[in-house]
């Protein structure tokens, strides 16, 4: 148990007849970047809405900071340190970049001249101060996806999952953003992080949990998956999903 | 600061009009209005939950109040304050419910609950049941309840606590949460914000103050029934000096009522027709002559209504929209 904050344990989650993920286990450690991969409909994004409270799982447990976290609302796990980003991006659009950031800051404080100053910290910490006063809504494809990542970062949080948020980016934008995701697990955050693009996963990720057709694959180092020929059939190979 | 500023300048304003009984009862209906609907607004504008039944509140700061006063001779100032209470149970019970599903259930949940509130008044005996309940006299601190005044000032007085409440939120967590669950709420739940808690919060705010005017309200005309303080009628008029006046903005449903209220009013004492009959420019006994003298009154709902659609259209941050733009 030591050194794992989240426990993902024979968890399934049924649509109707739709089986869109199925006992599902794997651990997480502290400080680690995890990859979570697979093709389109995987369950990827369903694992993601079941640890952070959207849906609740149908059995098994979540176990995140040593305690059972699969009953509780996105609001509770998010205060216990659990962030998430969206896939489809979630502006507050007709609100500024700095008050959609200010709004993830009112997480660990009731203040507004401090939240104000964390916001503005942490638009700088991903180059948007230039944007502060525009309205998120307004923002291109790149920006919305870095005003995801400052807005979930002014939460502070202890563990970060990422679904996508590369997604739609090009290199250049890419990389500055796992410039800034290695940034936060070198402050001590640990991060699991979703992403088609393999060679950022490779990149970046200590452990990789592959998911097919809503079951794990496979999980292993970077070097192991890449050379996993059940994973190279089911997914590397298919080429298709990049 | 402006709202001192207007505060300051509409207190004085019944000495300048001269003490105009007519024209103070136009004003106290801007007041009133103004109040209502930036009540709402605090709801509506900033959380993003249309409640299409907030006269269901209104009403129940009216009733209490006036059942307390007439039958059992409470203190004003007390019955207000049990107003408040009753109104706050209502949006409990109905926020508790309706807020824990998402989507838009609140908008028809509130329709609903304020029927249900309307239809008990008018069912019940202690409600005066259609015959309303009708207040004889009532005394406070020697103040002159027969006059206008005192209830010039207290609407007023309301206004600017709910402009003043506005305010406050619109810089302090709360008002950023309300927005926040507006524009996205799965964006808000996501960044640790408890949606139905906030949500009951500002429906609370809403409710309580609403609550208040009704009791005002009640006091002023002295006579209540449920076609004057619960009617769907005054939800959607309130609704629809926000929406025109601009929706989420501090000033927006203030603007609203000072211009719709005067118009409705104009439209309802029929002052157009009779002066286009006065001038000869419509025979009074032709069919269009009738046709004014006899529908034009009604015709202040056909005017707001006509005016939300165009709002809607053209200007979908309503009026006060319209001046940001241009800045
Ligand atoms: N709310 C829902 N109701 C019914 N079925 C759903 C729901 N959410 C997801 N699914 C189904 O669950 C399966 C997994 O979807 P999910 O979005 O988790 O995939 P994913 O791995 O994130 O895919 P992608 O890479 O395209 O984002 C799909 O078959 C999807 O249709
Ligand atoms: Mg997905």
């Amino acid at each position: 148990m030591i050194g794992h904050i989240l426990h993902i344990n024979h968890v399934s989650k049924h649509f109707g007849g739709n089986v869109a993920v199925s006992d599902i286990s794997f651990s997480v450690d502290e400080k680690q970047i995890v990859g979570l991969i697979g093709p389109n409909g995987a369950g990827k994004t369903t694992l993601f809405n079941c640890i952070t409270g959207f849906i609740h799982v149908t059995s098994g447990d979540i176990i995140f900071d040593n305690k059972k976290i699969n009953k509780l609302r996105p609001d509770e796990v998010c205060r216990m340190g659990m962030a998430r980003t969206w896939q489809r991006v979630k502006p507050l659009g007709s609100l500024t970049v700095l008050e959609n950031v200010m709004i993830g800051a009112f997480s660990i404080t009731n203040a507004a001249r401090e939240a104000e100053e964390i916001a503005i910290e942490q638009l700088d910490s991903v180059g948007l101060t230039d944007y502060a006063k525009k309205t998120a809504g307004s923002l291109s494809i790149g920006l919305k996806k870095k005003l995801e990542l400052a807005r979930v970062l002014a939460t502070r949080p202890k563990m970060l999952l990422l679904d996508e948020i590369c997604g739609g980016l090009n290199h250049t934008e890419t990389d500055g953003i796992l410039v800034i995701i290695r940034e936060v697990r070198n402050k001590g955050a640990t991060i699991v992080f979703i992403e088609h693009d393999m060679k950022a996963v490779t990149a970046i990720c200590d452990w990789i949990v592959v998911l097919n057709s809503g079951e794990k694959l496979a999980e292993g180092t970077p070097e192991d998956i890449t050379k996993n020929p059940e994973v190279i059939a089911a997914y590397l190979g298919g080429g298709q999903n990049a | 600061m402006l709202i001192a500023i207007t505060a300051g300048i509409a207190s004085v304003l019944p000495i300048v009009t001269g003490e105009n009984p007519y024209v103070i009862g136009v004003m106290i209906s801007v007041l009133m209005m103004a109040a209502l609907s930036s009540a709402w607004n605090i709801l509506g504008g900033y959380a993003g939950q249309y409640s299409f039944g907030h006269a269901a509140y209104f009403g129940a700061g009216a009733y209490t109040t006036m059942i307390l006063i007439s039958k059992f001779n409470f203190n004003p100032l007390v019955s207000i304050v049990a107003g408040i209470i009753a109104a706050c149970i209502i949006a409990l019970i109905t926020g508790s419910i309706v807020f824990r599903l998402r989507g838009h259930y609140f908008g028809l949940a509130s329709i609903a609950v304020a029927e249900i509130v309307r239809l008990s008044a008018l069912n019940f005996d202690f409600t005066g049941g259609a015959q309303g309940i009708l207040l004889s006299d009532v005394s406070l601190w020697g103040l002159d309840l027969n006059s206008k005044n005192p209830f010039y000032y207290g609407m007023l007085l309301v206004l600017v606590v709910t402009l003043g409440i506005t305010l406050y939120l619109r810089t302090s967590k709360t008002g950023f949460y309300l927005q926040a669950i507006r524009e996205d709420q799965d964006a808000a739940a996501s960044l640790g914000i408890n949606l139905s808690f906030y949500k009951n919060k500002a429906l609370l705010i809403s409710a309580a103050l609403t609550s208040v005017l009704g009791s005002l309200y009640a006091v002023y005309i002295r006579f209540i029934d449920t076609s004057a303080v619960l009617d769907l009628r005054l939800s959607i008029e309130i609704i629809l000096t926000a929406i025109i006046g601009g929706v989420g903005t501090l000033w927006g449903p203030v603007l609203g009522a000072v211009l719709l209220v005067p118009l409705a009013e104009l439209l309802r004492s029929n002052v157009i027709g009779d002066a286009l009959v006065k001038h000869g420019i419509v025979s009074e006994t032709s069919g269009l002559g009738v046709f004014l003298k006899e529908n034009l009154a009604h015709a202040h709902v056909l005017v707001y209504g006509i005016i939300t659609v165009l709002c809607i259209l053209y200007l979908p941050k309503g009026i006060l929209g319209l001046f940001r733009r241009a800045k």
